[in-house]
């Protein structure tokens, strides 16, 4: 059977749910992280919280401390290496296609800017939150902390919150400033999450990085131990408060930046 | 099909695309212009990738900016050469036909189907970096045409092509203008932006010609020429007493105006070049002048267009 045969015999009903061209996308970018060089990248970001485990376990006489261990495994996982790694990934959902020529043909198609973008921010999550799990599987097997099962649970959802609201927040420099996008996410990523949210004030409130520190200490039944002053830092509602401010910070940055992408126009630069 | 009604386009201070109207309905139409011209911004203003600053743009009685009922029945095939590295045809065009809304099977039945008619079958699973540019160029077209679009727009599809793969897409693309209506039953409205005229003429097209984002001129190829024809054509002469041949044919009907270039050349604007050149050649023999060169203007397509764009420019008389 030829392949024009197969087409015509193959009728499609055109008219899918909007998450089948989200899934397209999502599926299109995973193929293209599966570079070597991304891969490589990848393997470094896995192995790195390990390393630095490792070291830090070697100097201690008496072995690591639980908490010290939490904490750094905090700093190492769901801090740096998902901030690197969305800072990689969903950056440049726009530039990328921009520089690839791949942005005409997409924003031509129904729902296609939209799907760009969702999509992009699917992969970005599943990758990175991949890379950042598989990370603390290796880092907590290394530093053989004692009870490391309910800590893998814990340092996981954290991932996942993290992923899940940090690309989001990326998504917003990668429509507003596709070209410069990982400059402004670097800076987006200082001045909001580590500096606003640090500010024991209102402010702090809309930053994702309160919302993991204050999940990290509920979680871990730190709160009664913490200094006074380092309890401004972190919110004392209970958990379900702080995944639900994700989830709203989340939506509503992604809302922003589909509205935003929607309607930008990218003029062609050979006429200009 | 397409309706522009005064439409701009503003860059900031520069302008794209400057007052445009123009009605096109289905059929095949063929936009002229030199590179710069504004072809691009006005594909993609009907493309719905770009908004007017002023104007109305309207595609199948909509705006197609922002619009997926428009855009849904839209293939659009872009000047840009394709960068994408990884991806073979197969998956690219795949990619496109489920990003119009197909479900992955159907998606994958069409492109291949697509990549089979614009002669890509064989190397449709091969590393598009490892593809010449001509190959691109089709992968390009069978994304555009594998959903089955109602209005299919092409920016210079045939660049980058050898004459045999030219021949072959011109007729290709031509068959699927005139074939029978698309799916959606619909009537199909072909749009080619081209800054060769032997293309856009090779596909029977209409004739929209821009310059500097303006439409100077629309019609067929035949009301073109005949617009042209209408103004005034150029008579170049070169002889051994080009004064004297001006006072001869100064009088002449038709004639428009005279000017020289150098010594021994007389160009002569006209509306009765044949008429003109008769009288030339009477002029020559009963003065015994000598004439070594006589060049009428370039009558062909090329030519035309070549007067458009001189008119437009202020250079023509």
């Amino acid at each position: 059977m030829t392949t024009a045969q197969v087409s015509a015999t193959a009728e499609p009903s055109p008219r899918l749910p909007p998450c089948g061209s989200w899934l397209a996308v999502a599926g299109f970018q995973m193929r293209r992280l599966l570079s070597r060089q991304r891969l490589l990248l990848a393997a470094l970001g896995v192995v790195f919280p390990a390393a630095v485990m490792l070291a830090v376990r070697r100097t201690a006489a008496d072995g690591l401390d639980r908490d010290l261990a939490v904490t750094m495994l905090y700093a190492l996982v769901p801090e740096a290496v998902c901030m690197l790694g969305l800072l990689v990934t969903m950056c440049p959902a726009v530039a990328d296609e921009l520089e690839r020529g791949t942005w005409v043909h997409v924003s031509v198609r129904p729902g296609g800017r939209r799907a760009l973008l969702l999509g992009t921010y699917l992969t970005a999550v599943i990758w990175t939150g991949a890379v950042a799990i598989l990370a603390i599987l290796l880092a907590l097997l290394v530093a053989r902390v004692p009870q490391p099962l309910p800590l893998f649970g814990m340092l996981s959802a954290l991932v996942v919150v993290s992923c899940l609201g940090r690309a989001a927040l990326f998504a917003l420099p990668a429509v507003i400033l596709p070209k410069r996008a990982l400059v402004a996410s670097v800076a987006v990523a200082l001045v909001v999450e580590y500096l606003a949210g640090f500010i024991p004030a209102v402010i702090n409130q809309a930053t994702v990085s309160l919302r993991l520190r204050s999940l990290l200490v509920e979680w871990m039944r730190w709160r009664q131990q913490l200094p006074v002053e380092m309890q401004l830092l972190v919110d004392p509602q209970p958990a379900v408060v702080q995944l639900g401010a994700v989830a709203v910070l989340t939506i509503a940055m992604l809302a922003v930046a589909v509205a935003i992408l929607e309607y930008r126009q990218f003029p062609p630069s050979d006429e200009i | 099909m397409i309706s522009l009604t005064h439409v701009t386009k503003l860059y900031g201070s520069v302008i794209g695309v400057n007052d445009v109207t123009v009605e096109l309905g289905a059929g095949a139409h063929g936009l002229l212009g030199p590179n710069g011209a504004g072809k691009t911004t006005l594909l993609g203003l009907v493309t719905g990738q770009l908004r007017p600053t002023m104007g109305r743009v309207h595609v199948c009685g909509e705006r197609p900016f922002a619009n997926p009922r428009v855009l849904q029945r839209i293939g659009f095939c872009p000047a840009a050469d394709l960068t994408e590295r990884r991806a073979t045809p197969r998956e690219w065009v795949r990619y496109l036909v489920r990003l119009s809304g197909y479900a992955p099977h159907a998606a994958s039945a069409r492109a291949a189907a697509a990549l089979d008619r614009v002669g890509l079958g064989e190397a449709m699973d091969r590393p598009l970096a490892t593809l010449s540019k001509g190959m691109r160029q089709r992968a390009k077209l069978a994304g555009a045409m594998a959903h089955d679009p109602d209005l299919l727009v092409l920016d210079e599809p045939f660049d980058g092509l050898d004459p045999m793969a030219r021949h072959d897409l011109v007729g290709l693309v031509r068959h699927w203008a005139v074939s029978t209506e698309s799916a959606s039953g619909s009537t199909r409205t072909l749009l080619v932006a081209s800054h060769l005229l032997h293309e856009v003429e090779a596909l029977h097209a209409g004739l929209a010609v821009i310059l500097g984002g303006r439409l100077v001129a629309s019609g067929t190829a035949r009301e073109i020429r005949d617009m042209v024809d209408a103004m005034p054509a150029e008579l170049r002469v070169r002889c051994d007493q080009p004064r004297r041949l001006a006072e001869a044919v100064c009088g002449t009907t038709g004639t428009e105006s005279l000017r020289f270039e150098g010594d021994d050349v007389l160009v002569v604007a006209t509306r009765q070049p044949r008429e003109l050149a008769e009288r030339i050649t009477r002029v020559a023999v009963d003065d015994r002048l000598a004439i070594r060169e006589l060049v009428a203007g370039d009558r062909s397509l090329e030519g035309i267009f070549s007067r458009l764009v001189r008119l437009h420019r202020g250079v023509a008389s």
